[in-house]
């Protein structure tokens, strides 16, 4: 903490004193940091398996198979019959599994005869919340959906400022000519509407994880310059970066030492409202399926498996729920840091 | 014999274009700085005085090159600045420095005492790590804020003492001069005459010229060598300073002089000139003179012809016994006996 600035640290410390985005911003850490180790909890390969007294972890790692455990196949095994089977022979006591909170992975079918998939929550085969059309858990697909959606929603907003904020302050710190093009054509490119072209785009060059956010990249970054730029322009003629420059500091050291530390509120008050608005984009663009390439787990196309049979409750609700609870502390992790970072609360006199 | 100037300026003029519409046209001209020559010998001080708006700052801003002059020369060291490659200018920027008036906007208050000093010899790659140090803490002592200070950050000094900080931050490249532009201007009285002083002893110490922007006539008169008075973009009268406050010739100079508040409390007030109106707009100048629609003692020739500045006639300057002041009286107006060219 002594490394950071003062102005930080106050910032800081009024970010930790405004608790419900605080809390907020820990849970939703939280989920985040859990959904990166979802394999253990979600999946389904066991979490650890015994069998005739050696230990196996099979989480990660190559796939296990079944004759690994006297199984008498050679494809991956299934750890939920392996399970069943140790259980059964009880007594001959081979072994024991044990299996994950859900022990399915997103992407298998789970069918049982007779049954016609969605079927509804039931806890006994450890579907809490069901099963979508083609038999998939829809709790697994939801949290692997949700560890997809935030990182694609991070890397987005990254790239996204890396752009917005490199060209405003540019235009702001250069003005005149440059800025006067520059803002006539990002005025052009931000009429574009936004979702139309980038479902043109990816319905042509059906888009991976990092192609699908370099073309939001490409149709998003607009937004960001006219922050930058006015947060620029104002920081530019103030004594202290005139000073850098008298002292003969190059344009760089004015921009990155000076200038972008004191212009760096406008721009983190905006980061978690532009989160929020790239999970609805990734979101909104999977739900018309062009998004990411199935068989990914996402939001957007249980979504729109949902809204299609409102009959199946279980998983238009869930889903609808996750989002609601996912923006909501976004949004309220958003409003305490806009709050924190307030340059009104910080020109008291002390 | 007058020793070379360190900086000289001719006919410098800065104007900012008006600009409106969407293809930002032209519509007008602000003549912020509208022709001023002077010349600064090192190891000096010119006493810059004028009434806000008048182009004082631009004036400094424009010879530091921070504001680009629309034309005119400036020397310094010999050099023409307008002349030099960036990287050379930036060389130079060794030299010369600044000191602003508002010290709590010209300290970067998410930097530490430390890291506001160690930025000059960062910049022009000055010593090394443990060198730069002992510079800092060197600095921070010449001025007065001991070596406990380096750790701590702008906001948590008053205003007398950022200043010390703003000072030190300019003298820390041993430069030869330094424009002040209205260093005391922001702080209380009781501070002012520290800073004055510590700048005075700077100035001896380290032979400073400086360039002294202010609009408090006392302070200029206690600081400088030469003072020089500039109304909407130009000086209309300069000379040593004792000659100056002794001899005022400008109706200008004289208006702002008897301004200045008696601590008589005898004094006949209604001997005080009181000017009335306001100046004219630098966007619109009159034809003749500026000052003319403010002026006492203005006739029909103010109204047709700028005037120049030009030497005072010998026998108009009654305090001879200043060699400097003799030849350096200049004044701009047709009412005073000048020596025509």
């Amino acid at each position: 903490m002594a490394l950071l600035d003062p102005i930080t640290r106050r910032r800081f410390k009024r970010f930790c004193s405004i608790k419900r985005g605080y809390y907020s911003f820990l849970l939703l850490l939280g989920f985040i940091v859990f959904s990166c180790f979802a394999e253990i909890f979600v999946n389904s390969r066991a979490v650890v398996v015994v069998y005739k007294g050696d230990w196996y972890f099979p989480t990660y790692g190559a796939m296990k198979p079944g004759t690994a455990f006297g199984l008498d196949y050679g494809y991956e095994t299934n750890y939920r019959e392996l399970k069943a089977k140790f259980e059964m022979n009880k007594d001959t006591s081979e072994g024991w599994v044990l299996l994950p909170l859900i022990p399915y992975n997103p992407l298998e079918n789970d069918l049982v005869e007779g049954i016609y998939p969605p079927s509804a929550p039931d806890f006994s085969r450890s579907h809490y919340l069901g099963t979508d059309n083609s038999g998939r858990d829809v709790a697994a697909r939801l949290i692997y959906g949700f560890r997809i959606c935030i990182f694609f929603a991070l890397f987005y907003v990254l790239c996204n400022y890396t752009v917005g904020v490199s060209l405003g302050a540019l235009m702001g710190y250069s003005g005149g000519r440059f800025d006067l093009i520059m803002q006539r054509l990002i005025e052009i490119w931000s009429n574009i509407p936004f979702l139309y072209v980038v479902m043109i785009v990816s319905s042509i060059l059906a888009p991976n994880f990092f192609t699908l956010a370099i073309i939001m990249v490409v149709f998003g970054w607009m937004h960001m310059t006219w922050y930058m730029r006015t947060a620029v322009y104002k920081e530019k003629t103030r004594d202290y970066s005139v000073a850098a420059r008298a002292l003969g500091a190059k344009p760089q050291r004015v921009i990155f030492h000076h200038i972008l530390p004191n212009a760096v509120s406008t721009i983190v008050a905006f980061v978690p409202f532009s989160i929020a608005g790239a999970i609805y984009s990734l979101t909104s663009l999977d739900y018309l399926g062009y998004g990411l390439s199935p068989p990914t787990p996402s939001w957007g196309e249980l979504l729109a498996q949902g809204t299609g049979q409102l009959d199946k409750p279980w998983i238009v609700m869930s889903v609808v729920c996750a989002l609601v609870l996912v923006l909501t502390l976004v949004t309220f992790f958003g409003e305490a840091i806009r709050e924190a970072f307030d340059p009104r609360k910080h020109t008291v006199y002390e | 014999m007058k020793p070379e100037p360190l900086l000289t300026v001719k006919d410098l003029k800065v104007h900012f274009p008006i600009q409106g519409g969407i293809f930002l046209r032209r519509q007008g001209t602000v003549y912020a700085v509208n022709g001023v020559n002077f010349s600064l010998p090192p190891g000096q001080t010119l006493g810059l005085v004028g009434e806000s708006g008048c182009g004082k700052t631009t004036v400094g801003r424009a010879i530091l090159n921070l504001i680009e002059a629309t034309s005119g020369e400036i020397n310094f060291m010999g050099q023409n600045i307008h002349s030099l490659t960036t990287p050379k200018l930036r060389q130079l920027r060794r030299e010369m420095q600044i000191v602003f008036q508002d010290p709590f906007e010209s300290l970067n208050p998410r930097h530490s005492v430390r890291d506001i000093l160690l930025e000059p010899f960062i910049i022009h790659n000055v010593g090394d790590d443990a060198s730069r140090e002992k510079s800092v803490k060197e600095l921070a002592e010449r001025v007065g804020l001991g070596a406990s200070a380096l750790n701590r950050f702008p906001h948590e000094f008053s205003g007398g003492q950022r200043q010390r900080i703003g000072i030190a931050r300019a003298i820390a490249l041993k430069p030869k001069f330094i424009v002040c532009d209205e260093p005391v201007s922001a702080l209380d009285v009781s501070i002012q005459s520290q800073i004055i002083n510590l700048l005075i002893e700077l100035q001896r110490e380290m032979g400073l010229a400086y360039l002294f922007i202010a609009h408090d006539l006392a302070v200029v008169k206690h600081v400088s060598d030469v003072v020089a008075v500039m109304y909407l973009g130009k000086i209309v009268e300069i000379a040593g300073a004792q000659q100056l406050y002794k001899n005022p010739r400008h109706p200008y100079t004289q208006a702002l002089l008897s301004a200045i508040p008696s601590t008589d409390p005898e004094a006949d007030l209604t001997k005080k000139q009181i000017l009335k109106g306001e100046p004219a707009s630098p966007s619109s100048l009159p034809r003749g003179c500026a000052f003319y629609s403010r002026c006492p003692i203005g006739s029909e020739e103010c109204l047709q012809k700028v005037p120049e500045l030009l030497d005072l006639l010998p026998e108009e300057n009654n305090s001879s016994q200043s060699g400097v002041a003799l030849d350096a009286h200049q004044v701009a107006c047709f009412k005073v006996p000048v020596r025509k060219t």
